[in-house]
């Protein structure tokens, strides 16, 4: 859920619109706007597409009612009461499955026992995501950068409130009443007066969706205080069969006639078979065929542990050509960071923030401070490795695939590209997504391709399994980063300006080309976090350095923020303690026009009793917005081991301000997640390249926390007006910055590079 | 080729004898509850019991399993489900849910054994398990309602 199709800079733009000169971020420079609310309105009120998918007309005909109501694009009420909403995202365990369709059924006052939710499973550009890029101009089903809620919120409350009206003037119109004598009840319409009630699957046998449903307005939405499901503990609609086996999987597809295929990838990306010896492979029974596919030799088999074995026993030999054969990636990373530190030096891309007149105010500056943070590369881990299963048509023109992906929309256009088809040929079955945090972005998704050339070689549908050591070791990772800081602090103590320097490849490139092509040079996928909105520094300058890729790059979660937020949150610690300021004091003063910035703070502290001394232990505190929509702080309370450099992360508490909160309980779940992943990752995880190859391959070198590291966490939303706004993400990337500045007050040393492994703790402790 | 019990009902497998069992499980006898997440023993996604005793599937060669009694997670909630399994849904444990087979099979096996676990005894028992989504702090609860509830 990573790739961000929030239009980060427009948040940049509103909150600095008063900013004096200097090119203040232009909020339509990367990506087209959302559509507009009338826009995307007139898709919800597709009355073609409600009509003939309510299939309203046929069984009028046949019955002497109807047997089901379409009035909008979203939802379908049957003459049963079952009432079906439509879930245009994915479920990849962030619940909004779930937080989509109770939006609706709250505003449509349905009762949520006889909702049935339904995958949308299609490229319609009728149902695209709202806030998510535009591809030539149309809508795309793309679930990533915490978007997904935030982005269909509007929608959904309007789908709902349009079916609750027609149901109304349908029964007005039955009992010769006017509207407003009636109010409703779970799926039931009363009229208060009479006492007569109908229910909802009543109505929709007899009613007819009209030609055209205005806009409900805003000021006839469900008041928050009568909600009746939102906010409260429904249990989210996927955990059941997720708790008894029996949730289906993108793995777990079976199709008729499957065969499997597991492919020998290169060793280094770019480099092609140039000898395959498949004679072993071809003697083991069950394989039968070896296939050259774009990114490898695939056996075929027809079990999966002959393809396996099949992969084993193949001889091939590489090219030895590729410019990543010489790739070092602690070479890569002192290159990139010789880059940010040399101020002269600059790529072509624009300004990702500029406020005021950051040189100016560093010149003029009482004290300048600088440092330079690195981070490693990291890999997604989702628990689900990649792959796909595809059946292609005799004439390898039309397609069936079955994917876990995030994006319905890119899954089908990706399949159209390889086939060099179009998109109404491709079927898609989406199951569900065991993990993504990004790593299911890609335009292109690497897996599908595997599948449908393999199944086009030998017109037989197969599944294609990538094994654990594939996953990592032909991982999209977040990329390396260096950073470079420049602060400037006046004769009171106060930050006068901050310049930050990202040096890294552009993400977006390599993930969507079509979306880079479109972008202008901002690249939000490696940039986000690097900008300042939440604190009053009046001179701010963010630049992307942009540097050549040493591996494959796609989001990740958090998007950039767990590298950009871990070095300017640590920044703004090294300036309050060169100030001799208290680091959260320090930060609620900067925060003081942001009040809900201050919140988060004030209570995270009070939570966490930030004044407190402790005894071997110290707290550290980082703040992060999120899309410019959402705020969290994150507080670490750490100790160290300066013998071995160990740090031990005793309790963490999150507190965020994620405006409505749909689903209490999943949101405390999925902040709990955040400050897990961020925590292994901040603490250990590490890719790294040698000579090309990934050192890393599976969970013994790549070890993610498990349950016995896990610190004690308190996380906490506070109340708030604002529209929801995703927690997915949000706080993640707290986590680096906190930890790095506990221990910076446990023991006075900073460490700059993340992950904060023993041999870099150690070096720190040494420079104390 | 081997025969055995699989969730009391006996089977023979026509598979080379080194296959993982956890392919048989999946593939061969369409149980796709078991999860496959790395191969070597690392993550715990593909963990079953083999007489009663959770076992990592992904490294356990079908010859190994002959004659010997396998449930999975579609055995052990079965039809009249599982006391763990109902705590899963009450504490709303899974985000992908991709691991959790493996977790309520794992959890299931110290509940068999040791049906009043501390939270440390949870923790021990529990961390050959990976959950990337960090579900952790939800399993520990679920483990203590169905402990608390009798469940095994």
């Amino acid at each position: 859920m990573k790739a961000k199709d929030l239009l980060e800079p427009a948040s940049v733009s509103t909150m600095r619109s008063g900013s004096r000169e200097g090119r203040v971020i232009e909020a339509t420079d990367v990506l087209e706007r959302p559509a507009t609310r009338r826009g995307f309105l007139r898709g919800v009120g597709g009355l073609t597409f409600a009509v003939g998918a309510g299939g309203m007309l046929r069984a009028a005909a046949q019955t002497s009612g109807n047997e089901e109501l379409a009035p909008n694009l979203w939802v379908t009420i049957g003459a049963d009461d079952e009432i079906t909403i439509q879930f245009a995202g994915t479920e990849l365990g962030q619940g909004t499955m779930t937080a989509l369709p109770l939006v609706l059924a709250e505003e449509l006052d349905a009762d949520w026992d006889r909702v049935r939710v339904e995958q949308v499973a299609t490229h319609d550009p009728d149902y695209g995501n709202p806030r998510a890029f535009r591809y030539l101009g149309e809508g795309i089903l793309y679930t990533a950068g915490s978007q997904t809620l935030r982005g269909y919120y509007e929608a959904m409350r309007q789908a709902g409130a349009q079916a609750r009206r027609v149901l109304l003037d349908a029964a007005a119109s039955e009992w010769g009443v006017a509207v407003s004598e009636l109010v409703t009840e779970p799926s039931t319409v009363v009229h208060t007066a009479s006492g007569r009630r109908m229910s909802y699957g009543e109505i929709a046998s007899f009613a007819e969706a009209p030609e055209h449903i205005e806009p409900v307005d805003e000021s006839e939405f469900k008041d928050r205080s009568d909600y009746r499901y939102v906010g409260t503990d429904v249990l989210r609609v996927d955990v059941e069969a997720k708790s008894d086996g029996s949730a289906e999987f993108g793995i777990d597809v079976q199709v008729p006639g499957m065969v499997y295929a597991s492919v020998l990838r290169a060793p280094v990306e770019g480099e092609r078979p140039v000898s395959v010896d498949g004679a072993a492979a071809l003697a083991i029974p069950g394989v039968f065929e070896i296939v050259s596919i774009p990114s490898g030799v695939a056996v075929v088999a027809e079990t999966v542990e002959a393809s396996i074995a099949g992969k084993d026993a193949l001889e091939v030999s590489w090219s030895n050509e590729s410019r990543f054969r010489d790739v070092d990636s602690d070479a890569v990373l002192a290159e990139y960071e010789a880059h940010a530190r040399d101020t002269g030096f600059s790529t072509d891309s624009p300004l990702w923030q500029d406020v005021g007149d950051a040189d100016a105010a560093l010149a003029g500056a009482e004290r300048v401070i600088e440092a330079t943070y690195v981070t490693d590369a990291a890999y997604h881990a989702q628990m689900e490795p990649m792959n796909a299963t595809a059946s292609v048509s005799a004439d390898g023109k039309s397609a069936e695939i079955w994917v876990s992906t995030q994006s319905q929309s890119m899954a089908v256009m990706g399949a159209a590209e390889a086939l060099d088809t179009t998109t109404d040929k491709i079927t898609l079955h989406l199951p569900y997504v065991g993990g993504a945090f990004g790593r299911r972005t890609e335009y292109r998704q690497k897996d599908i391709d595997d599948a449908l050339f393999v199944s086009r070689q030998i017109g037989r549908p197969v599944k294609v399994i990538w094994s654990r050591e594939d996953d990592v070791r032909d991982g999209t990772f977040r990329p390396l980063a260096a950073q470079f800081l420049r602060g400037g602090l006046d004769a009171d103590g106060r930050i006068v300006a901050v310049h930050q320097r990202v040096a890294a490849p552009s993400v977006l490139e390599y993930m969507n080309p079509p979306r880079w092509a479109m972008s202008r040079g901002r690249d939000g996928i490696a940039m986000n976090g690097a900008q300042e909105t939440r604190y009053a520094i009046p001179n701010l300058r963010a630049e992307h350095v942009r540097m050549e890729r040493c591996s494959r790059v796609l989001a990740w979660r958090g998007v950039a923020s767990s590298y950009t937020r871990f070095a300017n949150e640590s920044f703004i610690d090294e300036l309050a303690h060169s100030s001799g300021a208290d680091p959260l004091e320090f930060r609620l003063d900067l925060a003081r026009n942001d009040p809900r910035g201050r919140a988060v703070l004030e209570e995270a502290g009070r939570l966490a009793d930030w004044p407190r001394q402790r005894d071997g232990t110290a707290l550290g505190v980082a703040l992060s917005d999120y899309g410019g929509a959402s705020v969290a702080a994150g507080i670490a309370e750490v100790s160290v081991d300066a013998g071995t450099g160990d740090i031990a992360v005793q309790r963490f508490w999150m507190v965020v301000d994620a405006g409505l909160i749909v689903a209490p309980r999943n949101t405390e779940a999925q902040l709990e997640g955040n400050v897990i992943y961020g925590l292994s990752n901040a603490l250990r995880e590490r890719i790294t390249i040698r000579n090309g190859v990934v050192e890393q391959s599976n969970f013994h070198d790549y070890p993610v926390m498990r349950m016995n590291e896990v610190p004690e966490i308190v996380v906490k939303a506070l109340a708030s007006d604002a529209p929801p706004s995703g927690v997915g993400e949000l706080g993640l990337a707290t986590t680096g910055a906190a930890v790095a500045n506990a221990v910076f007050r446990a023991t006075g040393a900073r460490v700059r590079a993340l992950p904060f492994t023993r041999e870099r703790v150690l070096a720190a402790l040494q420079v104390v | 080729m081997a025969s055995f019990n699989i969730n009391g009902q006996p089977v023979t497998v026509e598979a080379d004898g080194d296959t993982r069992l956890l392919w048989v499980l999946r593939e061969h006898l369409k149980l796709t509850g078991t999860k496959y997440g790395c191969g070597i023993g690392q993550c715990g996604a593909c963990t079953v019991h083999i007489d009663g005793n959770s076992t990592f599937s992904c490294l356990t060669p079908l010859t190994a399993v002959e004659g010997r009694e396998v449930t999975t997670i579609e055995g052990l909630v079965g039809e009249d489900g599982h006391p763990l399994q109902r705590a899963w849904v009450a504490e709303e444990v899974p985000q992908c849910g991709y691991c959790q087979s493996g977790q309520i099979m794992r959890a299931a096996d110290l509940l068999a054994r040791n049906p009043d676990p501390s939270r440390e005894d949870i923790v021990t028992h529990m961390s050959t398990n990976l959950c990337r989504c960090g579900t952790y702090p939800r399993i520990v609860r679920a483990i203590e309602r169905a402990a608390g509830e009798g469940g095994r």
